[in-house]
C-alpha cells in the first residue's frame, strides 16, 4: 500500500467522521425558509369563529404575527398561553396584527379548542391547506413576521416558548414595529 | 306482438342504467397531476414523493397541485411554485446547477477515472509479468479437455 | 421479576464480554491455551445469558407486561400472536437486543466449528467478536434499555406500528441482521490473518460459506423489505431508494464485490490486500448503517428516534472498530505485498478487477446520493432532497454494466484468453443480445433502459445457456446417459461453478421483473361508485360494493372489486382501508391479483362519507419475476453451501 493510498484512506475517513459528527447536532426535520426575505402571499378565508371573510389586504402596512396552528397538534396547546400573552403585550400598538391560522383541521373542533384555551387575536380557516402551502409550512406550529412593508422577516418552525418568546418579542417585533427598515436576527438564531 | 317484443329490449336497456352506474376514467388533467405529484416530495414524509404518500399535507398538495392544472398552469411553472416556497428541498433529485453537478456527475467521473487508473495499473502488471506460461490452474486443464473433447466430437 | 433476569443476563454478558477481550489478550501473550479456552467459555456464556435475555423479553411480551416501556410502546393486548413476537424487534432497543443476540449465536457456532482446525485464529475471533459484543452491550444497556420500566404500568400499551404488522416484517429484520452479522465472521478471521500475518488463503477459504451465507441472508432480508414495501405501503413499488434501504444495499454492493474478489486470491494467490479491504468495508458499511439508521443524522421512513448522545456513542463505537480495521490493514498492508502476475488484459483476473470497480463505484453512489443531504446541510445550511429520479438515472448505467461483465467473466479463461476463445465464447451471445434488442425495438419498445437491458440479459442469458448445454451434453454423452441426467452429472461435478451461474440466471431473471415493472407499469387512479368500473390495459374493474370488516385488532373499510378481461370474471380483489383501534392509524391494505406473471394491484385509498371511493390499479407488468429471481439467487447459493466437499478444498 502506497503512502498516497494511506494518506486517501485517512482522508476519507476524518472527512466521514466530521461530517457524521457535524450531522448529530442538526435537527433532521428541519427545512432552511426560502421564504423569510421575501414578499409575504395575500391570504384570505373565512373567520374560524364567526365565518366572515378575512384577508390580510385589510392589515396592509401593518406588522403581522401570523401563527398556524390545529387541534390536534400537541405543541400548539404548549405555546397557546404565550400567544395571547404576546398578543396582550403588543395589542394596544396601532401597527401591530396578530391572526391566527387554522390549519388542517376541522371547524367546530377549532372553535371548541379556542373556546377551551381563550381566543383573543382572530383566527382565519384554512381547511384546505392551501394558505399554508403559499407559505411554505409543513407541520404546525410555524409562525412568521411580515413587515409593514410586506415582506416575511421572521418564520419560526416549533413552538414560541422560553428563549424563543423572549427573541420573538425583542428582537423580531420591537424593533419591527419601531421603524421599517430594522434588520432583525436571521430566522433560526434563538438567543 | 309490438309491445311484447319490446318490452324485454327496453328493459335490456333499463338495467345498467338503473344504478346510474358508468364507467369511470382519468381525465388529462388527473394524469398531469400525477405527472407532476410524482416529481415533488412530501415535506414531512421521508424521501417519499406526494403522489405516492398518504400524509395531509401531501394529500393537500396534490389538490393544490390539481387547482394550478385545472387554471391552466404550465408543469414548469407548478414545480416553479412549490420551488419558491419550500426550496430544492421539494424537488425529488437536486437541481442540475451549482455544486449539485458534484452528485450528478461523481458516479460517472469515479467509474472513468477509477477504470483508467485500473487499466493503467492492469498494463503495468501485464508487462511486468514475464511471458514464460506457468502450467494453467486445475481446473482450466480440465476445461481444456472437456473443449477439446467437444471438438473431437464434433 | 422475568424482565429484570434478562436485564441481569445481559449485564453478566456484558462483564463477560470484557473477559472475553482480556482472556484473547492474554492469550496472544503468554501463549497459554487456557485463556483461549477461557475465551470461548466467556463467548459460549454470553450466548447463552443473551438467550435469556431476549427469551426474557419475548416472554414480556408474550405475557402482556406493559409495566415493561419497551412492551407497552411496542405492543397492545389485542395485537395477534404472530405480531407479538414480531414486535419484540419491532422498536429500536428490541432490535439492537436481537442484533447482538445474532452476534453472539454467530461467533459461538465459529468458535466451536473452527477451533480444532483453526487454533491460531481462535483468540482474534473471539477477541474481535467480544469487542463488537461489547460495543452494542454498552449501547443497549446504557443508552437504549428494552428492559426499563415503566411504573405505574398503563392499562394497555399503545401497539406495534401498525405498517410493521405484516408476514414480511416479521422474517425482515432476522435476515438483515443474519446478513450484517454474518460478515462479521470473515472480518474477523480477516483481522486475525492481518494480526497474525498468516495471510494465506486460509481464512478465505475458511470463510467462504459464511460470506456466502450472510449475503443470502442480507439478499433475503433486502428483497423481503421490498416484498412488504410492495404490498403494505400501498403504491405498487418495492424500492424507494430510502437511506434505510441504501444503509442495507451498500454492503450488499461491496460483500458482493467481495464474493467475487477472493476467487481469484483462491485461484492466483493475489489481490490480498485488496480482499482484506473489501470485507473490512462491508462490515465497516453494516456498522455504518446501523449509524446512519439509528443516530437520527438521516430522516427516514424508518430512523428510530433521535437522540444526538445516543448518535455520539454509535460513532465513537462505529469509528473504534473501523480504526481498529483500517489501522491494521495499513501498518500490516507493505509486508503482504504478493507479486502479481497477469499474463493479459483480457482474463478473469481483470474481468474480476472491473466487476470489483463497478461495484465500489455502485457503492460509493449509494453512499453519496444518501449523504449528499447531510453534506450541503452541514456546509451550505441548505436542505435538498436525493430521490428515486437521481438513482435511476445515474445508477442504472452502472447496474447494466455489472450484468455485462456478469455475462462475460464465467467464459473467460484465468490468466489469458485468446481471441479464437472469445470469439467462441461470445459471438453467439452477442447474436443474441442484439436480436432480443432488435426484437424489442419492433415490438415497439423505446425505453434506453428496457433496450440496453434486453442486450445485456440476452447476452448474459445466452453465454450461460449454452455452456450449461454444452457440458450437459458432453457428459451425457461419456456416461451414455440423457442430456436431462447429462445436466445433473454435470452440475454436481462442477457444483460451485454451476451453483454460481444458477445465482447468476436468479439476477438475470430478476432484472427482467425489475425493468418490466418499472418501465412498463401502468396506473390509474379514479373516484367511482358502487356500480362503476374503470379499464385498465386489457382488465376492466368493476366496483361491487363497500361494506365493513372486523380484525382482530382493525376495523376496515373493504371495496369488492371485479376484474374482468371481457366478459370473463378473473377474480374480486378485496383491498381495504383499515384502521387499527389502539392506535387509530389508518392503513390502505392492497390487494393483488397475478396473471402472466404480473400482477394486478389494488389499493382504495379513501371512501368519501358519500360513498365515493378512490380507487388505485396498477399492472405491474412480470413483477413475478423479480420475487422468483431472488428465489433463484437464494436456491443457488443453497446449492454452494451444500455442495459435496472436494479434495481441494
Amino acid at each position: 500500500m502506497t503512502r498516497t493510498t494511506q494518506i486517501t484512506i485517512l482522508v476519507v475517513l476524518f472527512a466521514l467522521l466530521s461530517l457524521f459528527y457535524q450531522g448529530l447536532w442538526g435537527d433532521p426535520r428541519h427545512i432552511p425558509p426560502v421564504l423569510v426575505g421575501t414578499r409575504a402571499p395575500v391570504f384570505e378565508g373565512p373567520d374560524v369563529e364567526s365565518g366572515e371573510p378575512m384577508s390580510s389586504e385589510q392589515y396592509k402596512g401593518k406588522v403581522i404575527l401570523v401563527n398556524f396552528w390545529a387541534s390536534w397538534c400537541q405543541e400548539c396547546k404548549v405555546e397557546h398561553e404565550n400567544l395571547l400573552r404576546l398578543y396582550d403585550e403588543f395589542k394596544d400598538h396601532p401597527e401591530f396584527v396578530m391572526v391566527g391560522i387554522n390549519y388542517q383541521d376541522e371547524i367546530p373542533k377549532a372553535r371548541a379548542y379556542l373556546q377551551r384555551y381563550g381566543s383573543s387575536f382572530p383566527h382565519m380557516q384554512d381547511v384546505k391547506g392551501a394558505l399554508a402551502i403559499d407559505f411554505g409550512v409543513y407541520g404546525v406550529p410555524e409562525t412568521f413576521v411580515i413587515d409593514k412593508q410586506g415582506v416575511i422577516r421572521h418564520k419560526w418552525i416549533g413552538p414560541i416558548v422560553d428563549n424563543v418568546y423572549t427573541n420573538l418579542t425583542k428582537n423580531v417585533l420591537t424593533p419591527l414595529l419601531q421603524r421599517a427598515d430594522t434588520q432583525v436576527r436571521p430566522y433560526d438564531q434563538a438567543p | 306482438m309490438f309491445r311484447l317484443f319490446s318490452i324485454p329490449i327496453l328493459l335490456c336497456f333499463v338495467i345498467p342504467t338503473a344504478g346510474l352506474a358508468e364507467v369511470v376514467d382519468e381525465t388529462e388533467i388527473d394524469q398531469k397531476v400525477r405527472e407532476i405529484a410524482k416529481t415533488l416530495r412530501c415535506t414531512v414524509c421521508q424521501t417519499e414523493n406526494i403522489w405516492e404518500s398518504g400524509a395531509p399535507l401531501a394529500h393537500q398538495m396534490r389538490e393544490a397541485v390539481r387547482e394550478r392544472v385545472i387554471q391552466g398552469q404550465s408543469t414548469e411553472e407548478i414545480r416553479a411554485y412549490f420551488h419558491s416556497r419550500y426550496g430544492d428541498y421539494i424537488m425529488m433529485e437536486p437541481p442540475k446547477q451549482g455544486v449539485n453537478w458534484l452528485i450528478w456527475l461523481a458516479p460517472f467521473l469515479l467509474l472513468f477515472g477509477g477504470g483508467a487508473l485500473l487499466w493503467r495499473e492492469v498494463k503495468g502488471w501485464v508487462t511486468r509479468t514475464p511471458p514464460s506460461q506457468p502450467p494453467p490452474a486445475l481446473d482450466e486443464t480440465s476445461r481444456r479437455r472437456i473443449e477439446r473433447e467437444l471438438n473431437d466430437n464434433q | 421479576m422475568i424482565i429484570e433476569i434478562g436485564h441481569f443476563s445481559v449485564v453478566i454478558a456484558l462483564v463477560l464480554a470484557v473477559f472475553g477481550i482480556v482472556s484473547s489478550s492474554l492469550a496472544l501473550r503468554t501463549r497459554d491455551a487456557d485463556w483461549v479456552r477461557a475465551g470461548r467459555m466467556a463467548l459460549t456464556l454470553i450466548f447463552i445469558l443473551l438467550s435469556v435475555g431476549m427469551a426474557a423479553l419475548i416472554y414480556s411480551f408474550l405475557a402482556r407486561d406493559f409495566s415493561v416501556h419497551y412492551v407497552a410502546t411496542n405492543s397492545n393486548s389485542q395485537l395477534p400472536l404472530f405480531y407479538t413476537i414480531a414486535a419484540v424487534w419491532g422498536g429500536h432497543e428490541g432490535s439492537l437486543l436481537l442484533w447482538v443476540f445474532i452476534l453472539s449465536t454467530f461467533s459461538t457456532i465459529a468458535v466451536w466449528l473452527h477451533w480444532r482446525t483453526q487454533p491460531a485464529i481462535m483468540p482474534y475471533l473471539i477477541g474481535m467478536e467480544c469487542l463488537v459484543i461489547l460495543g452494542f452491550l454498552l449501547l443497549i444497556l446504557f443508552l437504549s434499555s428494552p428492559f426499563d420500566r415503566l411504573i405505574p404500568a398503563p392499562p394497555d400499551g399503545k401497539d406495534l406500528n401498525p405498517l410493521l404488522q405484516d408476514p414480511a416484517m416479521v422474517m425482515h429484520p432476522p435476515m438483515l441482521y443474519m446478513g450484517y452479522v454474518g460478515f462479521s465472521i470473515p472480518f474477523s478471521f480477516a483481522m486475525a490473518a492481518l494480526l497474525s500475518g498468516r495471510l494465506g488463503e486460509e481464512w478465505i477459504k475458511v470463510t467462504q460459506r459464511w460470506t456466502i451465507f450472510a449475503w443470502v441472508c442480507l439478499t433475503t432480508g433486502i428483497l423481503l423489505g421490498g416484498y412488504w414495501a410492495y404490498y403494505e405501503l400501498g403504491w405498487g413499488g418495492y424500492w424507494g431508494w430510502d437511506p434505510v434501504e441504501n444503509a442495507s444495499f451498500m454492503p450488499w454492493l461491496v460483500g458482493t464485490a467481495f464474493l467475487h474478489s477472493v476467487m481469484v486470491q483462491e485461484k492466483r494467490k493475489m489481490f490480498k490486500v485488496w480482499n482484506l479491504f473489501l470485507i473490512i468495508v462491508t462490515f465497516s458499511l453494516s456498522l455504518i448503517g446501523t449509524f446512519l439508521v439509528r443516530s437520527g443524522v438521516l430522516t427516514s421512513v424508518h430512523t428510530f428516534a433521535t437522540d444526538p448522545e445516543r448518535g455520539l456513542y454509535i460513532l465513537i463505537f462505529v469509528t473504534t472498530i473501523i480504526g481498529i480495521a483500517f489501522g491494521a490493514l495499513m501498518l500490516r498492508a507493505n509486508k503482504l505485498k504478493s507479486q502479481i502476475e497477469m499474463d493479459s488484459m483480457v482474463s478473469r483476473e481483470s474481468v474480476f478487477l472491473f466487476n470489483n470497480l463497478f461495484f465500489l463505484v455502485a457503492t460509493a453512489t449509494v453512499f453519496l446520493g444518501t449523504l449528499y443531504p447531510l453534506m450541503i446541510e452541514t456546509w451550505q445550511g441548505a436542505k435538498v432532497t436525493v430521490g428515486p429520479p437521481y438513482y435511476n438515472t445515474v445508477f442504472m448505467p452502472i447496474a447494466l454494466g455489472l450484468l455485462f461483465l456478469m455475462g462475460v467473466g464465467p467464459y473467460i479463461p484465468w490468466r489469458k484468453a485468446s481471441q479464437a476463445s472469445l470469439k467462441k465464447n461470445f459471438l453467439i451471445p452477442v447474436v443474441v443480445g442484439v436480436v432480443s434488442t432488435v426484437v424489442l425495438f419492433v415490438l415497439g419498445i423505446r425505453s434506453l433502459f428496457a433496450l440496453t437491458g434486453a442486450f445485456v440479459v440476452g447476452f448474459s442469458g445466452a453465454a450461460i445457456f449454452i455452456d450449461v448445454g454444452k457440458i450437459s451434453s458432453l457428459y451425457a454423452r461419456r456416461e451414455s446417459i440423457n442430456l436431462l441426467k447429462g445436466f445433473f452429472s454435470a452440475f454436481t461435478a462442477n457444483q460451485r461453478r454451476y451453483s454460481g451461474l444458477v445465482t447468476h440466471v436468479g439476477v438475470l431473471v430478476l432484472v427482467v421483473g425489475i425493468i418490466a415493472s418499472t418501465v412498463y407499469q401502468t396506473e390509474k387512479v379514479v373516484s367511482m361508485r358502487v356500480g362503476d368500473e374503470f379499464v385498465m390495459d386489457d382488465y376492466r374493474v368493476k366496483l361491487e360494493r363497500i361494506h365493513d370488516v372486523r380484525g382482530k385488532n382493525w376495523s376496515a373499510q373493504e371495496g369488492v372489486f371485479e376484474v374482468y378481461e371481457g366478459d370473463t370474471l378473473l377474480t374480486k380483489l378485496r383491498p381495504q382501508k383499515r384502521v387499527y383501534d389502539a392506535s387509530q392509524t389508518p392503513t390502505t391494505e392492497s390487494a393483488i391479483y397475478a396473471k402472466n406473471m404480473g400482477h394486478i394491484f389494488l389499493t382504495m385509498p379513501d371512501v368519501s362519507a358519500d360513498g365515493v371511493a378512490v380507487a388505485r390499479g396498477v399492472i405491474n407488468p412480470l413483477i413475478l419475476w423479480v420475487w422468483g429471481g431472488g428465489g433463484i439467487m437464494g436456491l443457488g447459493v443453497l446449492l454452494n453451501i451444500f455442495r459435496p466437499r472436494k479434495r481441494d478444498e
